[in-house]
């Protein structure tokens, strides 16, 4: 199990190949194949997190395990030193809820994808190519590694969404990829300065002749080079540039009088510069996450997208937004962190807000949930900027849990859609006369996601409103007005889902007879049972032993709040 | 004491030592001549081997390029022809590139129908290609005002004549005539320019230090426009802003194979001759100019980025777009050439080199709808990608790379560009280098935008029409070769950068 990490990044993408070596027409091949390569990174996804070891996190290789490091690119810039990129794989804390969610939620897709018809070959291809990248950016230690998963998870998704989507396909992909490519573009000026600002210290030891190879780097000769460093005695040409992620997290190792130097105080226009590059990071992975002001490319692109597409994007997607916070953005600049504490915290607030007035106004089944996605989204934001442990905990746990009941939710947009190709609450009235154990379902999504005790979005969502309230006497990041405020965006939820079931499902059954002249809406059929029961028993499993995943989440959790409390002060 | 006997000597055996390194533009010079005596004979044996002979050509002159490169240590720096030209490292690689290009595009006019029904004298065409590629030799190795001038011209003529070589067309006649109007015009200004450098500095070599200190007497308000008038010229032949009008008419005129040569080969000549000047005004002016250098070159590539970028959003036909692609990446070198440092010169080189592969790889597509498929519009695409669902891909790897998105070597160059500028910026603190950084990466995501209506309309559109299919076999395999390099050095970016460090290294 050396190179657990590689497979469930290969597995997917050498399944591409085979695919694209499969005549078109063996559509039943393609995919099976394609169900078996998920079912397989699943297995190995569940493998990984029952064999993750969180307490040993402080004692192996900086707190990451089942570690893959090689050397990719060198690259010798003469006087400006050496630009090192590795294949550097790992899975900590933060990344392991992902990993996992991301195994499930790849079957469940494939499983979602059995209706497609329109050129299946295609679609199982770049269907296995975005499940390749969201995994390859959650497991990538390496900025540039990240970035290539992050950018090459746009493609397949502008395909997905712009051939097989609804009437307004095309206008939603570009809409997608504009704004996502306007994100990463912030992201890589950050990396660009990174970089050049960054060394790292083992490489440089061996390029100084102080150590034989990278391995033998003992944390003696890492400290010599980081007071070298200091002192300025090491030259520029003997100097590693990386994109390791984990060396950016140190100080020490930011070359001084480099533009992103901790204690530099270079202003550019008046502001420092490392908070300009906080604010450029914090927007590029706030589209993607998304948050109120950048979000309109969400409701378009989950309606127009076909549904197993629109389960992927909210359940997996979006949490590559969040996911870049807790690994990039906050560790890297923890006084950024600290500093727009109570603007990302209104961010998150007004999402909140927002996001559950506009689901609130919403006619449109998918429409409503996917504002309820930016809505949940915003606790994310919430719970990370309180910087305390619950709140952190919670807001990883809010990811987690919102992967898999946006899941369902998109699941069940999809089992109306497809019967009756509308999704127009109020085309409906009275399904549960003739969809019971659909109903069933629905309910236990619907309160799943609007906070009931029980379901994993209560846990998720009361560490974030205890942290916020804690936040003011703990941290002092968050006033308290913020978790008030918050706790009534939970109201607002409860208002529109509860509203949606009531005028959807109750009642007598009656289908508006522009959609279908006789109302015929059987129950769901084994495939469907097949892909929501396995869900709802997961968010309740989660609901009612949160600590299957805090056990393993929150060592790591705990200790970055720590690490950006005391660096970002 | 004879001693102007003596000089005469010295300068006789300096010349006569000096043709061991010209021996490129020689060869090429011969199979001109070559070309020129075959195309006298009507059959057509002879007729069907004139490409052929053409490639050989060029095949003999990389054959020395890449035994000069193997042996650059060697050489090193060499001035030679009583100090007109140089041998260096960026001279040996540049000429490679054209050679390169050279090949390119005479297999791309191997497989252009249009060139072979509408088009007669053969033998012409590819022997301006020859000129061409030996006047883009010299550019490359002139450190000599006049010698530069001559050389821009050579380039010049032969690009006239290219661009309005077929005939029979209206529009070839027509971008002809423009291409020629502009050109003289920025030759004139150019040569205006040198005129006063010449009277200012008083010598023609402009890698003299003499030269530049008399230049440094200068009040920086006059340099500044004599800078600007002998700039003229380069800009235009580097389709850059304020001279690039000529860079539409001239793409959607000529024959592809043409178009595809203009849009890499003599950029790089310009760049080539652009870099040049400024290492020269860097190590001589620096202290004096070195803001207003970063304001001028920096503001043109601003202005070039931005008309490019924001130009091409509106095409309609594919050559145009294309066009006006070719202007914003004139901009982004430009914008990493504002504040020159030793190592923008490698990133610069990789960035063209890269060029080189992306913009013959979409030509060859251009020509393949254009022969092919018979479509110019981007409308005419719709559909097309799922009739030729290789082509399809392959025109995706080519755009991609051309905005600048992994995994392809076109965000290796940019990487490399933007880091450049990123370092120039942390050394002097100059905040327009930043403005330059922000407005290329985000003109990035603008790129991206006209760069994606080629696979939009391919994929997204659906055919109306069902037209027949034809075989394009000789064209896929050329275009996966074209591929091959750029997603080939995304993965391996030391194989390329490591020749470019040793050439580096030899310049001056």
């Amino acid at each position: 199990m050396d190179y657990i990490l590689s497979s469930l990044i290969f597995i997917p993408l050498l399944t591409v190949l085979l695919i694209l070596l499969l005549p078109k027409q063996m559509e039943g091949a393609i995919k099976s194949v394609s169900l078996v390569a998920t079912i397989l990174q699943m297995v190995l996804s569940c493998w990984l997190f029952f064999n993750f070891n969180p307490t040993a996190s402080a004692t192996t290789d900086q707190g990451y395990q089942f570690v893959e490091k090689l050397n990719w690119i060198s690259l010798n810039l003469q006087s400006l030193g050496h630009l090192q990129i590795q294949y550097f794989l790992g899975v900590d804390g933060i990344s392991l809820s992902m990993v996992l969610l991301t195994g499930l939620m790849g079957v469940i897709g494939v499983v979602s994808s059995w209706t497609i018809k329109k050129n299946v070959k295609a679609y199982f291809a770049l269907y296995l190519l975005l499940v390749a990248s969201v995994m390859g950016c959650f497991l990538a230690l390496d900025l540039f590694l990240f970035y290539l998963f992050f950018e090459f998870m746009l493609l397949p998704m502008y395909f997905l969404i712009g051939i097989w989507g609804g009437p307004r396909r095309e206008y939603a992909a570009i809409k997608f990829f504009i704004y996502t490519l306007i994100g990463s573009l912030l992201i890589l000026i950050v990396m660009i300065g990174l970089y050049t600002s960054v060394i790292d210290p083992a490489a440089t030891a061996v390029n100084a002749g102080l150590a034989t190879n990278a391995s033998g780097a003992t944390p003696a000769i890492v400290n010599q080079v980081q007071s070298a460093l200091v002192s300025g005695t090491l030259a520029s040409d003997k100097l590693v540039h990386t994109f390791s992620i984990p060396d950016m997290y140190q100080a020490k190792n930011f070359i001084p009088g480099s533009i992103l130097h901790a204690f530099s105080n270079i202003q550019l226009w008046g502001y420092p510069v490392r908070l300009l590059a906080f604010l450029l990071l914090f927007i590029g992975f706030a589209i993607k996450l998304p948050v109120v002001p950048v979000h309109t490319w969400l409701p378009d692109a989950h309606v127009e997208a076909p549904t197993p597409i629109s389960v992927l994007l909210a359940s997996l997607l979006l949490k590559v937004g969040g996911y870049g916070l807790f690994r990039i953005v906050f560790p890297v600049f923890p006084e950024g962190a600290a500093y727009y504490a109570h603007l990302i915290g209104g961010i998150g607030v007004l999402s909140i807000i927002y996001g559950a007035m506009c689901a609130l106004a919403m006619s449109d089944l998918k429409k409503l949930i996917a504002y309820s996605s930016v809505s949940h989204m915003g606790f994310v934001l919430i719970g990370l900027a309180s910087l305390t442990v619950e709140g952190a905990n919670g807001s990883m746990y809010q990811m987690f849990s919102h992967g898999l009941i946006s899941g369902m939710l998109f699941i069940i947009t999809g089992v109306i859609y497809d019967r009756s190709g509308s999704r127009m609450i109020q085309h409906f009235r009275g399904l549960a006369f003739t969809m019971p154990a659909f109903t069933v379902l629905v309910v236990i999504a619907f309160f799943a996601s609007l906070g009931l005790p029980g379901f994993s979005g209560f846990i998720a969502e009361l560490l974030v409103l205890l942290g916020t309230f804690a936040s003011a006497t703990v941290s002092g990041m968050l006033p308290r007005w913020m978790a008030i405020v918050a706790t009534s965006g939970l109201l607002l939820g409860a208002a529109y889902y509860l509203w949606a079931l009531q005028r959807m499902f109750f009642g007598k059954i009656w289908v508006h007879p522009e959609v279908q002249e006789t109302p015929n809406m059987p129950d769901l059929t084994r495939r469907e049972y097949l892909m929501l029961v396995p869900l709802a028993v997961l968010t309740l499993v989660f609901g009612l032993f949160p600590s299957l995943l805090l056990d393993k989440i929150s060592p790591a959790i705990n200790q970055l709040v720590q690490f950006i409390l005391v660096a970002g002060k | 004491m004879n001693i102007p006997a003596q000089s005469l000597i010295n300068s006789l055996t300096d010349i006569q030592s000096g043709f061991a390194y010209l021996w490129p533009e020689i060869i090429l010079t011969f199979f001109f001549l070559l070309l020129v005596g075959l195309d006298l004979f009507k059959a057509t044996a002879v007729k069907i081997m004139l490409p052929f002979v053409a490639l050989a050509g060029i095949v003999a002159s990389i054959m020395v390029q890449v035994n000069d490169l193997n042996n650059i240590a060697s050489i090193s720096i060499k001035h030679f022809f009583v100090g007109l030209l140089i041998s260096d490292g960026l001279a040996i690689y540049a000429g490679l590139l054209f050679s390169v290009a050279g090949i390119f595009t005479i297999v791309l006019s191997l497989l252009n129908q249009n060139l072979k029904v509408k088009f007669s004298g053969r033998g012409e065409y590819y022997a301006y290609l020859l000129v061409l590629l030996t006047g883009l030799n010299l550019m490359a190795k002139s450190v000599n005002l006049l010698m530069l001038f001559v050389a821009i011209e050579l380039v010049s003529i032969a690009s006239y004549l290219l661009t309005a070589v077929i005939k029979k067309q209206r529009n070839a006649m027509e971008s002809g005539l423009k291409y020629i109007l502009y050109g003289t015009l920025a030759s004139g200004v150019m040569l205006y320019g040198m005129s006063f450098l010449y009277g200012f500095g008083g010598s023609l070599n402009f890698t003299d230090t003499l030269f530049w200190q008399n230049l440094s007497r200068l009040s920086s308000p006059i340099f500044i426009a004599v800078f600007l008038l002998t700039f003229a010229g380069f800009l235009f032949k580097v389709a850059a802003a304020p001279f690039h009008f000529w860079t539409p008419d001239v793409y959607e005129g000529a024959p592809v194979p043409v178009v595809a040569f203009f849009s890499t080969a003599p950029k790089i000549a310009g760049f080539v001759v652009i870099i040049r000047f400024l290492i020269q005004i860097r190590n001589h002016l620096a202290t004096i100019l070195q803001d207003d250098l970063i304001l001028l070159i920096g503001g043109a590539a601003l202005i070039t980025l931005v008309i490019g970028n924001f130009t091409a959003l509106w095409q309609r036909k594919a050559r145009r777009l294309l066009a006006y692609s070719s202007v914003a990446h004139a901009g982004f070198v430009l914008a990493a050439l504002a504040a020159l440092a030793d190592n923008s010169i490698s990133a610069i080189l990789f960035y063209l080199t890269v060029l080189l592969f992306m913009n013959f790889g979409i030509f060859l597509i251009v020509q393949i709808f254009e022969d092919k498929l018979e479509v110019a519009d981007l409308n005419g695409l719709s559909g097309l990608g799922k009739t030729y669902p290789f082509l399809g891909i392959l025109a995706i790897i080519f755009l991609i790379s051309l905005t600048g998105l992994p995994p392809t070597a076109g965000f290796t160059g940019k990487l490399l560009l933007f880091t450049n500028i990123w370092q120039n910026y942390a050394a002097t603190g100059n905040s327009f280098l930043l403005v330059l950084l922000l407005s290329g990466l985000l003109l990035t995501g603008v790129a991206f935008f006209y760069y994606i209506r080629i696979p939009y309309f391919l994929f997204f559109k659906r055919n109306l029409s069902e037209g027949k299919k034809v075989m394009l076999l000789k064209e896929n395999i050329i275009l996966a070769l074209l591929a091959f390099p750029v997603l080939f050095i995304f993965f391996q970016p030391s194989w390329l950068t490591n020749v470019i460090e040793q050439v580096v290294l030899y310049s001056k």
